[in-house]
C-alpha cells in the first residue's frame, strides 16, 4: 500500500468535491435500494418458506358450483383409504374481521384428539389444552384486542348475529410472524358454532403423505377418484405464495430499474472519457515520472474510496431500514394484504450472499469505469497527452 | 553523458522536424539550444527525456539506449535520471507549491518526514519557501517557475531540460531565472536549455550553444 498515492487520491476527491459527492449520494441510494429490496425479500422468503414447511402436503377445497366451499370432514375417512396417505384430517379454519381495528384475523380450529395439521400446533396443543370457550392467540392479535380493550375475552359475532365469548388463554410465538401475527387458535366445535358451521362441516381437508416423492401421484389419485375436489400441493402453494409475491416486487423493480440507469449514466459519463484537465494532469504525471500503474493506482484508491464507503453506508442504511425501521412505505409494496392484516415485523436475516451481490453490483463496476479510460490516456506517450 | 546518433524525428510523412542529428552532451556541461519557433528544441528535449520516440536514430545516456525503452522504462529512466521544465510550466494548479514539488516522488513511497526534508530543501535553494502552502494557481508567473524548477530538482536529477523557460516572464524574472541557471550548474548537473530569448544568447558560464535554425 502506498500511502503517499492514497493521500494523493484523497486529495483529488476533495479537489472534485461536488461531482465525487453527487457520484458517492447515488451510489449509496443505489446500494440503499438494492439492500432494502434484498433484505426484505430475504425476510418474505425465510417466512414463506417456514409458513409452506408448517402446511399439510395436500390440501383439498370442495368445489360446488365451482367455487369453493364447505365439505364434510368424514369424507377424510375415503381419503385414508387411497394408498399411501398418511393421515387426512378435516380442518376448520377461516377469517374474521376485527371491525374496531379494520384487520382480519385468521381463525385456526384444533382437536386435541385428532393428528395437528400443521407443525407449530403440535406443541402449542401439547402445551394448552383448550376448552370451548378458551383460545390462544398471537402476539399481533394481543396487540390489536388490547388497543380495543380486550384484555382477558373476546367477543365474536356469531353468523347468526349473536355473541360467543372466548377467554384468552394463552399468547403463541411461532418462528413465523406470517403464522403467529393474525392467527388465533380455537378448538374446532367452538369455531364451527362462531363460523355457523353445522357438526361435521369443515373448511378443507388436510392430507399427508407418508413418502414425499409421492405427493403428485397421490394427488393425481385423489383427483381422478373425486373430481369434485381441488386438489392443491405444498408445491402448488408454494408457486402461488411466489407468484403473488413476485407480482408485488414489480414495483419496486420500477425504482431498482430507475437506480440502475442512473448509475449506468455515471458509469457512461466516466468510460465516455476522462476531461481534458485531468488528461492534462496524467500527462504532467508521467512526464515527472509517474508509470501507468501508478496513474492507474491513485484512479483505484479514488473510486475504491468512493464506492467502498457508499457500499458501506448504503448497506448500513438498508439494515437500518428495513430491521430497526421496519421498511415503512417499501414493506407495504411487497405486502399486499398488508392493509388487512395485523402489521407485522420482518424477520432478521443475515446472508453473505446478498453482501457479496451487493458489492460486485456496485464497487467493482463503479471502479471498472473510473480506471478504465485513466489506463486509455496513461498509456498514450506523455507527450501527446499534454499538447 | 548523452549521444544523439543520426536522430530523425517527424510528426508528418513528408516533413521531417529534426534530420539525423549528431550531438554529444558531456556531463555537467551546459548547453543552450537556440532556435526560432517550430525549429525543433523542444522535440529534441521531448526526445532526450523519453516523452517521445524517434523516427529513426538514437539517444544514448550513459550508454543506454533509451529511445526505444517501453513506455514501462522510460518513465523509470525519467524518473531517475530527468528533471523537465516545462514552458507553460505544467503545474496542477489546484495543488499547493509544496504538493505540486512532491508529486514526483509520491510513486517511492518515501516517508512523510523525508518528502518534508526534501521538500524544505528544494524550496529553500528556489526560494519559494515562503509560499510552500499557497494553491499554484494563487501564484505569480516567476513564483511559478520557481515551484517548476523545484519540482524539477526535487529528486535530484543529473540532467536538467528547460523548455523555453522565460517564455512566459518578463525581463527582471528571466534575469532571475538566469541566476537560478548559474547555480545549478554549480552543482555539477547537466543542463540543456532550449530557448529563443536573446538573453540566454551571451552569457560567460554556459559552456556551449547550439543554433537549430541552421
Amino acid at each position: 500500500m502506498n500511502f503517499q498515492l492514497l493521500e494523493y487520491a484523497l486529495k483529488n476527491l476533495q479537489r472534485e468535491y461536488f461531482k465525487n459527492l453527487f457520484i458517492f449520494i447515488v451510489l449509496t441510494l443505489m446500494t440503499w435500494l438494492l439492500g432494502t429490496m434484498f433484505l426484505i425479500t430475504n425476510s418474505m422468503k425465510h417466512e414463506l418458506n417456514l409458513t409452506l414447511d408448517s402446511l399439510p402436503d395436500i390440501i383439498l377445497q370442495y368445489k360446488k358450483a365451482g367455487v369453493s366451499s364447505t365439505l364434510d370432514e368424514r369424507q377424510s375417512e375415503n381419503i385414508l383409504e387411497i394408498p399411501g396417505v398418511q393421515s387426512a384430517e378435516g380442518r376448520v379454519w377461516g377469517y374474521y374481521y376485527f371491525e374496531n381495528a379494520d384487520v382480519y384475523f385468521s381463525l385456526m380450529g384444533v382437536d386435541e384428539f385428532q393428528t395437528q395439521t400443521r407443525k407449530s400446533f403440535v406443541n402449542l396443543v401439547a402445551k394448552q389444552s383448550l376448552d370451548n370457550s378458551s383460545m390462544i392467540v398471537g402476539e399481533g392479535v394481543v396487540r390489536l384486542l388490547e388497543r380495543s380493550y380486550y384484555k382477558d375475552y373476546f367477543n365474536f359475532i356469531k353468523e347468526d348475529g349473536s355473541v360467543k365469548k372466548v377467554f384468552i388463554a394463552g399468547i403463541f410465538q411461532t418462528q413465523t410472524q406470517l403464522e403467529s401475527n393474525d392467527m388465533i387458535v380455537i378448538e374446532k366445535n367452538t369455531l364451527r358454532d362462531i363460523f355457523g358451521f353445522s357438526e361435521y362441516e369443515a373448511t378443507d381437508i388436510a392430507v399427508n403423505v407418508t413418502n414425499k416423492l409421492e405427493v403428485p401421484t397421490v394427488a393425481l389419485k385423489i383427483t381422478q377418484r373425486y373430481p369434485n375436489y381441488r386438489v392443491l400441493t405444498k408445491e402448488d402453494m408454494r408457486v402461488s405464495y411466489e407468484n403473488i409475491f413476485n407480482y408485488k416486487n414489480a414495483l419496486f423493480l420500477g425504482l431498482f430499474v430507475i437506480a440502475i440507469f442512473i448509475f449506468l449514466v455515471i458509469v457512461y459519463e466516466r468510460l465516455s472519457g476522462v476531461s481534458s484537465a485531468q488528461k492534462r494532469e496524467i500527462g504532467i504525471l508521467k512526464a515527472i515520472g509517474w508509470r501507468v500503474e501508478d496513474v492507474l493506482r491513485v484512479k483505484l484508491y479514488e473510486a475504491l474510496v468512493i464506492s467502498f464507503l457508499a457500499y458501506l453506508l448504503g448497506i448500513v442504511l438498508a439494515f437500518g431500514f428495513v430491521y430497526i425501521f421496519n421498511a415503512p412505505l417499501v414493506k407495504d409494496i411487497f405486502l399486499g394484504y398488508s392493509e388487512i392484516k395485523p402489521a407485522f415485523e420482518l424477520l432478521f436475516v443475515f446472508d453473505f450472499e446478498t453482501l457479496f451481490l451487493l458489492f460486485f453490483l456496485s464497487v467493482p463496476i463503479y471502479v471498472l469505469a473510473s480506471v478504465i479510460p485513466s489506463w486509455r490516456i496513461a498509456t498514450l506517450d506523455a507527450d501527446e497527452v499534454m499538447r | 553523458m548523452i549521444e544523439i546518433r543520426n536522430l530523425c524525428k517527424s510528426f508528418q510523412e513528408d516533413k521531417e522536424l529534426i534530420k539525423n542529428l549528431n550531438i554529444t552532451f558531456k556531463e555537467g556541461e551546459l548547453v543552450v539550444i537556440r532556435g526560432k519557433s517550430g525549429s525543433g528544441k523542444s522535440t529534441l528535449l521531448s526526445l532526450i527525456a523519453g516523452l517521445l520516440k524517434p523516427t529513426s536514430g538514437e539517444v544514448i545516456v550513459d550508454g543506454k539506449q533509451i529511445s526505444k525503452l517501453p513506455d514501462h522504462f522510460s518513465t523509470l529512466y525519467r524518473r531517475d535520471n530527468i528533471g523537465i521544465i516545462f514552458q507553460k510550466y505544467n503545474l496542477i494548479n489546484e495543488l499547493s507549491v509544496k504538493e505540486n514539488i512532491l508529486l514526483p516522488l509520491l510513486p517511492l513511497n518515501l516517508k512523510k518526514r523525508e518528502l518534508n526534508v526534501r521538500a524544505e530543501m528544494v524550496m529553500s535553494a528556489f526560494h519559494i519557501q515562503h509560499k510552500s502552502e499557497e494553491l499554484v494557481k494563487n501564484l505569480s508567473g516567476g513564483e511559478q517557475q520557481r515551484t517548476a524548477i523545484a519540482r524539477a530538482n526535487i529528486a535530484n536529477p543529473k540532467i536538467i531540460l528547460a523548455d523555453e523557460p522565460t517564455a512566459n516572464l518578463d525581463e527582471k524574472l528571466s534575469l532571475a531565472f538566469i541566476e537560478i541557471l548559474k547555480e545549478m550548474k554549480t552543482q555539477s548537473k547537466s543542463i540543456i536549455v532550449a530557448t529563443h530569448d536573446p538573453l540566454f544568447f551571451e552569457l560567460d558560464f554556459v559552456d556551449r550553444y547550439i543554433d537549430f535554425d541552421s
